[in-house]
C-alpha cells in the first residue's frame, strides 16, 4: 500500500519521487530499478542516448495529455506493437487510445526492456501491463495528495482521475512538475527473455475494459502502402558502402585462396578476407554484386562431405545417431502406465511420422549495415527480433563491451523466429566488412545467402502408438521424438571469422541452447489414462565434422519444435479413429475433458460443414485419375489458447497431387484484444502452414543446402489459396490475452494430412504432401 | 548520363546502362519501394510499372527503359498517377485506390512484398476494372515473370484488397 508524503510515495515497490518543479510542460517518467550491468552501460554510452537519464523511460505522461510507450521488442507485421500494446496500455492507465501518440520499439540505446520478439501477447506483454499498472497507481497517488483524499476514493476514466466534486486530467496533474517513477524489474536487458517486472500493481479487472477487445485497424499500415516507411533495407549512412559476401560453396569448406580481383574491371572495389570470411566492398551495389560474382569465381575451397543429404535424412536419423548421448526428455502430462495398457490393448495404432527441415524463407533476405567507429564503437542498423540479444553477440564477437554496441531496428521482411535470438545472418558479417574498411558498409544477402547459410526449422520423425479397448477408446499413448536441437543463435560471420561466439547446442549448453529435445505439445485428450511422450535429442546434423562447426544450423521457426510434434499426435489420432470406427472429430471430443476443445469442436463442426462419419470417406480411392475429396481435423493448445482446424481437400490419386479446397479455423485463445487483427493474422498463419504442408522440405546433398533461389525452395502461390474461414471465440473470463498468428500454421499440415488420408484411405506420414511423397504413400501396401 | 521517366518526373542517372532497374532507383535516385527479394525475377518485390506494364526491376538494365519516352511508375507514384487519370487535383494525403483498399482490408503485414502486389493490382485494374476472384489469383499467380509471392501468408487479405479496390475504382471513376 501507497505511504504518503508531499514529495514522494512507494507505490506497490515502485518508488514516486519529484525532482523538481517546472516552469513549463512537466511529466511522469517511468524507469526500471537498474541491475548493475545495466546501469553501468546506461552510464558509460551517453553518446548513444537521446537523453541518457531518460534512455530507460518505459511510460512516459505529458503535460498535454499524450502519453509515449517504449517496448525493445520490434514489429514484423503483427501489428501487436503498433495496436494491441496501444490498447492494452491506454486500457491499463485509464487514457483513452488516441492519448498514445508515440511508440518506440527495439532500438537498444531507447528502449528499456530487451527480450525477444515474440509471445508479443504471451509473455512479453505482462511487463509493460505492469508498467502501465504502476504508473496509474502513481498518478491516482498525485491525484490523491493534490486533492487531499485518499487514494481508495479516486476513480479514472477517459484519461481524467475524479474525487467527488474534483477531477483533472493527467495531463494537469503532471503540469509543472518532474515526476519519477523507478519500478522493480529484475534480470538485464541483454539477457535472452530481456528484463522482468518485478511485483504486483493492481490490474484493472477485464470487466470494465473498453478498449482492448475493439477491431481498430494498425495505423503503421498508412506508412507502409505508401512507400514511406523506413525499411532496413533502405537504411543509407553518410560514406556507406555495400558489401557482398562469398560464402563457401558446402557447410565445411574452408578457404585455400581467394580468388583475384580483377582491378580493371573493378577499380573500386576491396576484397575481405578474414579467416574462411570471404567479402567484397564497394561504393556502389551493381559494382560490387559483380565483383563478388568475379572473385567467387576464381576462389578455391576446400571440398566437404559430411551430411546425410536429404533424400536419406530420416533414414540416417533412425540408423547412424546414437541417441543415447543426449539426456531423454519427458512429457508434462505423462501418466500411468502406457507400455502396459498396450500390451493390454485390443488394438494397436503404431506408426512414425516425418518431419523435414524448413526455411524461414522471408522474401527479402537478410540485411544490415555495420558502422564500426575508429574509436571501437559499434552500430548495426537492421530488422531483428531480439536487439539486445544481437548487441551482445556482437560486443562477444567483438571483445568489447556491450555498451560499445548499439542496434538500431526498423521495420523489414518478417524473421518468423529466424532472429528471435539475435541474428539473422547479415548484422555481424556487415560489422566485419565495416571494420575492415573503416567505414559503414551495407551487406545484402542474396536470395542463395539467405537459403543455403541461414538456420533451419529443425526436422524431427516421431513414433506414436496409440492403444485401443474393445470399445474403441484410447487406453494409452505413446510417442518418442528425436530431432535435433532447436536454437543455434550463433553468429554465422564469427564462425567463418573464427571469431568468439556463444557455444553451439549442446547438453551442457543452458535453455534455450540445449541439445535435449523438450517435449513441447502439450497434451490436451485427459480422458486418455496412460501417457508417455519423451523427447530424444542430438547434436546438429554435420555440426562436429565441420571445420567451420556449422552444419545444419537449426532454428526455432514458428510454433517451434511444438509443431513438429503436434503433426505426428494429430495425424496418428485421426488414423487410430478410423482403427476405431469412430468419427475423427468426435473422437477427440471424447477423449477431452477441457471444456474449451469440446466447445471449439463443436463449432468447428457446424462452421466447416464436417461431416461426421468415419475416415476414410466411402468414397476413398487411392489409385486412379478421378479426383477423390475428405475432410480432416487438428487441435492445438499453445499460448494459453485452444485451435481447432478442418481442412477439405481434394486428391487425384494417379498424380498425387494435394488441392486444398477449403480452411476453416476455430481459435479461443482467451481474451480476443484485436478480432480484426487477429483474423488477419489467423488467416496468414494459416496459408504459411498450408505452404509447409504442400511444398516445403529443405534440400541438402552430402555437404550443402541445395536451394538457392525460390525454384529450389517453393512456397505458396496465391492461385493456390483455399477458401479460408475464421472463428473467433472471445473469453475475457480468462483474464489471459490471447496470442495470435503462429499457432495456425502448425494447425494446417495435420488437418491437411488427415484429409489426404480420410480421402484415399491411405496415411501420408511424411511432409511435406508434394506429389512424389503423396503417390509412394498411396502405391504402399498397407 | 541517361534520362529516366519516374514517376513523372524527367531524371538523370549517371549509372551504366548495365545497371538493374532497381539499384537505380533504390541507390542513384533514392525510390525505396522497389524492394529486392531474389534478384531473379522470381518473387515481384521489385515490381514497377512500365507503360502501365509490371515489370521485375532487378532483371531490368537501366539502359533498356532509358528510351525517353518509357514512363516508370512505382509505388510512391501511385497517386499521382491515380490523380492524373481522373484528371483531379492531388493532395498530400492523395492516396490511389488500390492504396486505399490495402489499408482499409489491413492487407500488409510484414509489408516487404506487398509493393509488388499493389503494383500488379493496379496493373490487373486498369485493365480489368471488375476481375472475378479467379481473375485476380491468375494475375498474382500467373501473369507476369512469376508468381507474386508473399511469405507471411497475406493471401487472403490480398484478395480482399483487390475486390476492395475494384470498388473504388468503380465508385471513384470520374464521369467524363
Amino acid at each position: 500500500m501507497s505511504h504518503v508524503s508531499f514529495d514522494g510515495a512507494t507505490i506497490f515497490g515502485a518508488r514516486l519521487t519529484r525532482r523538481g518543479f517546472l516552469a513549463a510542460g512537466g511529466a511522469l517518467a517511468v524507469y526500471a530499478t537498474i541491475a548493475p550491468r545495466d546501469a553501468f552501460a546506461q552510464g558509460a554510452a551517453p553518446s548513444h542516448s537521446l537523453d541518457p537519464t531518460k534512455s530507460s523511460s518505459w511510460i512516459e505522461i505529458r503535460a498535454d495529455n499524450t502519453v509515449q510507450f517504449r517496448t525493445g521488442k520490434c514489429d514484423f507485421g503483427q501489428s501487436s506493437i503498433y495496436v494491441a500494446y496501444p490498447q492494452i496500455v491506454a486500457e491499463e492507465l485509464g487514457v483513452p487510445l488516441d492519448a498514445i501518440t508515440s511508440v518506440i520499439s527495439g532500438d537498444t540505446d531507447r528502449t528499456p526492456d530487451g527480450g525477444g520478439t515474440f509471445g508479443l501477447l504471451r509473455t512479453n506483454v505482462v511487463n509493460l501491463r505492469k508498467v502501465a499498472a504502476y504508473t496509474r497507481e502513481a498518478i491516482l497517488e498525485v491525484a490523491a495528495q493534490r486533492f487531499g483524499v485518499p487514494a481508495s476514493r479516486l476513480t479514472v476514466k477517459d484519461g481524467v482521475v475524479s474525487a467527488g466534486s474534483q477531477s483533472m486530467t493527467f495531463g494537469r496533474l503532471v503540469q509543472g512538475h518532474d515526476l519519477t517513477l523507478v519500478i522493480p524489474v529484475r534480470g538485464n536487458a541483454t539477457d535472452f527473455a530481456g528484463l522482468v517486472v518485478d511485483g504486483d500493481p493492481p490490474l484493472k479487472p477485464v470487466s470494465s475494459y473498453t478498449i482492448v477487445g475493439k477491431p481498430l485497424k494498425n495505423p503503421s499500415l498508412t506508412a507502409k502502402v505508401t512507400g514511406k516507411t523506413l525499411f532496413a533495407s533502405d537504411v543509407t549512412l553518410p560514406g556507406m558502402w555495400h558489401g557482398r559476401v562469398i560464402h563457401p560453396p558446402t557447410l565445411g569448406s574452408t578457404l585455400v585462396k581467394a580468388g583475384r580481383l580483377d582491378a580493371k574491371s573493378f577499380p573500386d572495389s576491396r576484397v575481405v578476407i578474414n579467416g574462411n570470411f570471404l567479402g567484397v566492398v564497394a561504393p556502389s551495389e551493381w559494382e560490387v554484386i559483380q565483383a563478388a560474382r568475379d572473385v567467387a569465381g576464381s576462389t578455391e575451397w576446400t571440398s566437404w562431405k559430411g551430411l546425410p543429404g536429404h533424400v536419406d535424412l530420416f533414414t540416417h536419423l533412425r540408423e547412424k545417431v546414437d541417441w543415447s548421448a543426449v539426456p531423454v526428455t519427458r512429457g508434462a502430462g505423462n501418466k500411468g502406465d502406457a507400455a502396459a495398457a498396450m500390451a493390454g490393448a485390443a488394438q494397436v495404432h503404431t506408426a512414425s511420422y516425418e518431419f523435414p527441415y524448413l526455411k524461414h524463407a522471408p522474401i527479402g533476405p537478410a540485411v544490415a549495415v555495420g558502422d564500426v567507429q575508429a574509436d571501437g564503437t559499434v552500430t548495426v542498423h537492421t530488422n531483428t527480433q531480439n536487439p539486445q540479444y544481437l548487441r551482445k553477440g556482437i560486443a562477444t564477437m567483438m571483445n568489447t563491451s556491450i555498451e560499445n554496441v548499439v542496434i538500431r531496428t526498423y521495420a523489414g521482411s518478417g524473421h518468423y523466429g529466424r532472429s528471435n535470438g539475435g541474428n539473422a545472418g547479415a548484422e555481424d558479417e556487415a560489422v566485419l566488412l565495416s571494420k575492415a574498411v573503416g567505414r559503414p558498409v551495407r551487406l545484402q544477402w542474396m536470395r542463395a545467402d539467405d537459403l543455403q547459410w541461414s538456420t533451419q526449422g529443425s526436422a524431427m520423425y516421431s513414433t506414436v502408438r496409440i492403444g485401443l479397448d474393445a470399445r474403441g477408446r484410447v487406453v494409452g499413448y505413446q510417442s518418442d521424438h528425436f530431432g535435433p536441437p532447436m536454437q543455434d543463435d550463433r553468429l554465422i560471420g564469427a564462425l567463418l571469422a573464427g571469431m568468439p561466439t556463444i557455444d553451439a547446442p549442446a547438453v551442457t549448453v543452458p535453455a534455450p541452447h540445449q541439445a535435449q529435445l523438450l517435449v513441447r505439445d502439450p497434451w490436451v485428450y485427459h480422458q486418455v489414462p496412460n501417457v508417455a511422450e519423451a523427447g530424444h535429442g542430438t547434436l546438429q546434423i554435420g555440426q562436429q565434422a565441420s571445420p567451420l562447426k556449422t552444419g545444419l544450423r537449426d532454428h526455432s521457426m514458428r510454433t517451434p519444435i511444438q509443431f513438429q510434434q503436434n503433426f505426428p499426435r494429430e495425424v496418428a489420432l485421426t488414423e487410430a479413429a478410423a482403427l476405431a470406427r469412430a468419427d475423427a472429430l468426435q473422437f477427440r471430443i471424447d477423449h477431452t475433458s477441457e471444456p474449451r476443445i469440446k466447445d471449439i469442436l463443436a463449432r468447428l463442426r457446424d462452421a466447416s460443414a464436417w461431416q461426421s462419419r468415419p475416415s476414410p470417406s466411402p468414397e476413398a480411392a487411392s489409385s486412379g485419375d478421378r479426383l477423390v475429396r475428405g475432410r480432416g481435423v487438428s487441435v492445438i493448445f499453445r499460448d494459453n489458447g485452444y485451435w481447432a482446424c478442418a481442412a477439405h481437400v481434394a486428391v487425384t490419386p494417379s498424380t498425387g497431387a494435394v488441392k486444398v479446397e477449403r480452411m476453416t479455423l476455430v481459435v479461443d485463445p482467451g481474451i480476443v484484444v484485436n478480432p480484426l487483427q487477429l483474423k488477419r493474422q489467423v488467416e496468414a498463419g494459416c496459408l504459411m502452414g498450408v505452404s509447409i504442408a504442400l511444398h516445403e522440405e529443405v534440400p541438402f546433398d552430402e555437404g550443402a543446402i541445395t536451394a538457392r533461389d525460390w525454384l529450389t525452395y517453393p512456397i505458396l502461390k496465391m492461385a493456390e489459396m483455399p477458401e479460408i474461414k475464421v472463428v473467433l471465440v472471445n473469453r475475457p473470463e480468462t483474464g489471459v490475452y490471447g496470442q495470435g498468428s503462429e499457432t495456425s500454421n502448425a494447425l494446417a499440415a495435420s488437418a491437411i494430412a488427415s484429409a489426404v488420408f480420410d480421402a484415399t484411405g491411405k496415411p501420408v506420414r511424411r511432409l511435406p504432401l508434394r506429389p512424389d511423397n503423396v503417390r509412394r504413400a498411396l502405391s504402399a501396401q498397407a | 548520363m541517361l534520362t529516366l521517366t519516374v514517376n513523372g518526373a524527367k531524371r538523370q542517372v549517371a549509372s551504366a546502362p548495365d545497371t538493374p532497374l532497381l539499384y537505380v532507383l533504390r541507390d542513384e535516385l533514392g525510390i525505396m519501394s522497389p524492394k529486392f527479394g531474389c534478384g531473379l525475377a522470381q518473387c515481384g518485390a521489385c515490381s514497377v510499372l512500365l507503360d502501365g506494364v509490371e515489370i521485375r526491376s532487378c532483371i531490368t538494365a537501366v539502359g533498356a527503359v532509358a528510351t525517353g519516352t518509357s514512363d516508370i511508375t512505382t509505388v510512391e507514384g501511385l497517386p499521382a498517377r491515380w490523380a492524373k487519370q481522373q484528371a483531379q487535383p492531388m493532395t498530400d494525403s492523395s492516396l490511389h485506390p488500390v492504396q486505399e483498399a490495402w489499408i482499409e482490408q489491413q492487407v500488409p503485414q510484414c509489408g516487404f512484398c506487398q509493393f509488388g502486389m499493389m503494383i500488379k493490382a493496379t496493373e490487373l485494374l486498369e485493365r480489368n476494372p471488375a476481375p472475378s476472384d479467379d481473375e485476380i489469383k491468375a494475375a498474382l499467380t500467373t501473369s507476369g515473370p512469376s508468381a507474386h509471392l508473399c511469405r507471411c501468408g497475406s493471401y487472403a487479405a490480398i484478395l480482399e484488397g483487390v475486390r476492395h479496390a475494384a470498388s473504388l475504382f468503380a465508385s471513384k471513376k470520374s464521369v467524363v
